[in-house]
């Protein structure tokens, strides 16, 4: 983990299934993007047949709902576009805010130590003993059901992982002879952190935060089946609780419940076969 | 002797993580938003009634006497009352967390059998056709959200193939008077089945992916070279020295992984209505009912960090490297 | 010499490198006698380490026997199948290793560990091989109740003794000794080298010490193989080789070590590298670096020559060894080398 030259980051050109990876994530940026150009109707618009029957239930290609309609008439391919937005938005923001708090946290303790460290990580040690699920579903039910309070939930519990890692690094860093000299010629902390330790600590920042976007994307899906996620927002998670209280499973309707579980697996799963990657480059010793 | 006193100071760091913890859970249900006792006060209760229950709860009092209150009442094993069912949090909690560990146990065991077998048998193919299916298979299992897993299970072999029940741990109207007779039933196997199967094969992964990976390593080590040396059968060189050093890390992953599958049953209870900790918090989450909803939090946060504690503990045990510095 | 107990003949041992081939191992060819100690002795990457392996059969998977023999007890070793070659390995032909910390299992005690070979691959009994572990700890100067004790728990130069014990177990009938004692401090491998020459004796085994130390040679060794650069550049009995060193890389190695009996006089390296396999300089490989080069040791590779007494040198100018030797024994010949 700690190799004597700097990391850097490059695109994992080597490794078809990174490519892969990056490819699917491209196509969701892209549909997330469009959603309302490409979606037919308002995921959330209860439907009726020209006629004025209520449009529910209808199979894929039936009245020419392309993917079929919920119980309630709604429209499921216009929810599932809708839902690569979700997702992306809550794993991005979710990833980022992740590697932030872990980044800062692991910068500081590592570079300062003292009390300041072992502050910090007695926290993480809190952290890894709070139940990560449970927590998230008791903030997001108490405060308002929203997504940046799903969001708010996981980094508040995630960020431990990195901190610690980044910590380490940091560490290690602290002893080179670079900040040494830094050091003794007199420059500040903070200009030190972020001339010498930021730049070699950043890819393993992006390796963690990356991690956490698979980790979030789950973690939504999860909220959101068990009720607990934003009502406003359409997601992968919201449609396969709709699907499960609609008794779609006794009333065989796969094509209401198989296509958010597929999509939900391609996304990350992207992000493993990305990190993956990255994981080689970054860690040469993985790579075998 | 280094050694004892390293595992008195992990004891005393969990200790503190323990009470961080439910440090944390007082002020988490104190502390939001609305009245704790808003789901529990009927609203023809006149003002002196609800002062009455105030007082009976102990909410009346200043939050620092409430939480040391708290604090004593949860060394006694009082985890306070159910504001649904108006019994005791602790005998409900109890009475559920076998159901649970049950779940948890049985997927483990199956995950790590199947995961360890197959992650030593990918590091001896290595490179071979087999990897270039199983690594992105595994991956995918992992990328599964649990409870999706069980619902098509539940889709396809309960209510398509009808070969298993749609969840519970037992036909309605079936009795069994202890907990004893219900294990060991096959009622209760069979509604056990497909909850194991979904908790299994997403838990799997971890185990195989670093068995095989440390199979890996230890391949290159020297003491696997001098095994060929010697002439021992590559049942001995491959199960014996290798496989044997690979375990090691596998093993106390096992812990850990009891630790986070207790957490993820929160939502594959649901989907197979298993009456376990998981499922009750999530009821009295959406009930409101915070005595019941904390305990149950605690309850898996104990598990949690208990089982943080054995992943270390049982790493010195199995590493005679760390036991006998 | 009776007839050989080892024989190796034109062996040579290639490395894939990329999609190139690295020969290690170039036409080796010399005699162990049974019961004698043989020095095999060159520098790092010199392919002492590769011959000594080769005859385990136990190389890495981008080696392989690119040509020659090895004919021990009246069969080819390089032509055994592996089945063949089992029946051989640590029956006859046993391995002490560089590490014994990183060649030790850490997760079983050392007493399992030689019950292992004992029982898996000698056939003894549990009870017979508890016996015999205790003789073979007490032939290596280790107290039997440490046998239940896990190897990280010994010293180094303990754990090296417990290497020993177990290439002896078998009671095989060669014993390759890869750098023994070269990770030990001097004082030690004085001790472990003792034992080793004492037990070597009394069994009447013959040994091939790998070593890139040419003091551990003369301290133990009845024989010598010098390497360099993949090829045998002189070989003969101790006495002759040492004393009277033919080839110019033997003589600069010998002014390049301290004397292990404590004798410290001016020590004098050898200016430069080994060459790179991959791009082999012409001619004699030692050229390079040799002080006495002269215009025909780039153009034609020297063969070998005995010299008389089984002394073989593969130097153009083994003629003129006696006036080089006095020549190598003044510090600034090796200073600028020609």
């Amino acid at each position: 983990m700690n190799s004597r030259r700097p990391l850097r980051l490059r695109l994992p050109t080597h490794d078809p299934l990174a490519l892969v990876g990056l490819g699917i994530y491209a196509v969701f940026i892209v549909v997330a993007v469009l959603a309302p150009v490409i979606a037919p109707y308002d995921p959330t618009e209860i439907l009726f047949t020209p006629n004025y029957d209520l449009a529910a239930d209808r199979r894929p290609g039936e009245d020419g709902f392309l993917m079929g309609t919920t119980t309630m008439g709604r429209d499921l391919f216009s929810q599932l576009v809708w839902g690569s937005r979700s997702a992306l938005l809550i794993g991005l923001t979710a990833a980022f805010m992740v590697a932030l708090i872990g980044s800062i946290v692991g910068v500081v303790a590592g570079y300062f130590g003292g009390w300041v460290d072992t502050i910090l990580m007695r926290l993480a040690d809190v952290a890894f003993g709070i139940p990560f699920l449970p927590f998230v579903i008791v903030l997001a039910a108490f405060l308002e059901p929203s997504i940046w309070n799903v969001v708010f939930a996981m980094a508040l519990v995630l960020w431990r992982d990195t901190g610690r890692v980044i910590r380490s690094q940091t560490l290690t860093l602290r002893t080179r002879v670079y900040v040494e000299a830094a050091r003794v010629s007199g420059s500040s902390d903070l200009k030190i952190i972020l001339r010498h330790v930021v730049p070699n600590i950043l890819p393993l920042s992006f390796l963690y935060g990356s991690i956490a976007i698979g980790w979030a994307i789950l973690t939504e899906a999860s909220i959101s089946f068990l009720g607990f996620g934003d009502p406003k927002s359409i997601s992968w998670g919201f449609m396969l609780q709709d699907a499960f209280a609609s008794q779609a499973l006794s009333k065989g309707a796969y094509y209401w419940f198989l296509p958010p579980g597929v999509l939900i697996i391609l996304i990350v799963s992207a992000g493993f076969f990305i990190t993956r990657g990255y994981e080689q480059i970054l860690f040469p010793k993985l790579d075998r | 002797m280094k050694a004892f006193s390293a595992i008195g100071a992990r004891v005393i760091q969990t200790l503190f993580v323990l009470w961080a913890v439910v440090t944390i859970l007082f002020f988490l249900f104190r502390l939001m938003p609305g009245s704790p006792l808003a789901a529990y006060i009927d609203p023809n209760f006149t003002p002196e009634q609800q002062d009455a229950l105030m007082a009976r709860f102990g909410l009346d009092k200043p939050l620092w006497q409430q939480y040391f209150i708290y604090l004593g009442n949860l060394l006694q094993g009082d985890l306070g009352e159910s504001f649904f069912y108006r019994t005791s949090v602790a005998d409900r909690i109890f009475a559920l967390l076998p159901n649970t560990l049950i779940l948890t146990f049985s997927s483990l065991i199956l995950a790590y059998g199947i995961g360890v077998l197959a992650g030593a048998y990918l590091a001896w193919k290595r490179g071979g056709a087999v990897e270039q299916i199983a690594i992105p298979l595994v991956l995918t299992t992992r990328a599964m959200p649990e409870f999706w897993l069980g619902m098509i299970l539940l889709a396809v072999f309960s209510f398509s193939l009808g070969w298993f029940p749609a969840g519970g741990t037992r036909p309605p109207g079936a009795d069994y008077p202890t907990l004893w007779s219900l294990y060991t039933s096959a009622d209760f196997w069979r509604h056990m089945t497909l909850p194991v199967l979904t908790l299994a094969i997403y838990a799997q992964g971890l185990p195989l992916l670093l068995m095989r990976s440390n199979m890996l390593d230890v391949m290159k080590e020297d003491f696997v070279t001098m095994a060929r040396i010697k002439g021992l059968s590559s049942y001995s060189v491959v199960i014996r020295h290798a496989a044997r050093n690979a375990l090691l890390p596998v093993m106390t992953s096992f812990a850990i992984a009891v630790g986070y599958q207790i957490q993820g049953n929160v939502v594959v209870e649901t989907v197979f209505s298993w009456p376990g900790l998981g499922r009750e918090l999530v009821r009295a989450v959406s009930a409101s009912d915070y005595p019941l909803a904390q305990g149950a939090f605690l309850m898996i946060a104990v598990v949690v960090i208990a089982m943080n504690l054995v992943a270390d503990l049982l790493y010195a045990v199995l590493d005679p490297r760390v036991t006998r510095e | 010499m009776s007839e050989p107990l080892l024989s190796i003949r034109n062996l040579s041992i290639a490395y894939k490198v990329g999609r190139a081939e690295v020969t290690a191992v170039d036409r080796a060819s010399f005699d162990l006698g049974a019961g004698s100690i043989l020095g095999l002795v060159g520098e790092s990457g010199c392919g002492k380490t590769t011959l000594a392996r080769s005859l385990t059969r136990v190389l890495s998977d981008n080696a392989r026997i690119a040509g020659g023999q090895a004919m021990f007890m009246g069969r080819d070793l390089m032509a055994l199948t592996d089945r063949q070659m089992n029946a051989h390995r640590w029956r006859d032909i046993a391995f002490i290793p560089q590490s014994a910390m990183n060649s030790l299992d850490p997760v079983y005690t050392v007493g399992s560990q030689l019950a292992e070979v004992l029982t898996r691959r000698g056939g003894l009994t549990r009870g017979d091989a508890r016996k015999r572990s205790e003789e073979l700890f007490e032939w290596v100067g280790i107290e039997t109740n440490r046998l239940g004790d896990y190897p990280h728990q010994f010293s180094g130069g303990m754990r090296q003794r417990v290497a020993i014990a177990l290439a002896l177990a078998l009671n095989p009938k060669l014993v390759i000794a890869d750098e023994p004692v070269t990770a030990l401090d001097v004082i030690v491998q004085r001790q472990i080298l003792d034992q080793l020459k004492e037990l070597q004796s009394r069994l009447g085994i013959s040994v091939i010490l790998v070593t890139h130390d040419i003091s551990v040679v003369a301290y133990v060794c009845d024989r010598v193989v010098v390497m360099y650069a993949g090829r045998v550049a002189e070989a003969g009995p101790m006495a002759a080789s040492l004393t009277e060193p033919a080839h110019p890389y033997t003589m600069g190695l010998r002014n390049a070590f301290p004397d292990l009996a404590g004798a410290a006089g001016v020590l004098t390296p050898i200016e430069g590298a080994p060459p790179n396999l991959m791009r082999p300089p012409p001619g004699c490989r030692f050229a390079p670096r040799c002080p006495f080069a002269q215009a025909r040791c780039t153009a034609a590779d020297p063969d070998p020559v005995d010299i008389g007494g089984g002394h073989i040198v593969a130097c153009h100018r083994w003629a003129e060894a006696a006036a080089l030797r006095v020549r190598s024994g003044q510090p600034d010949t090796w200073m600028a080398p020609a």
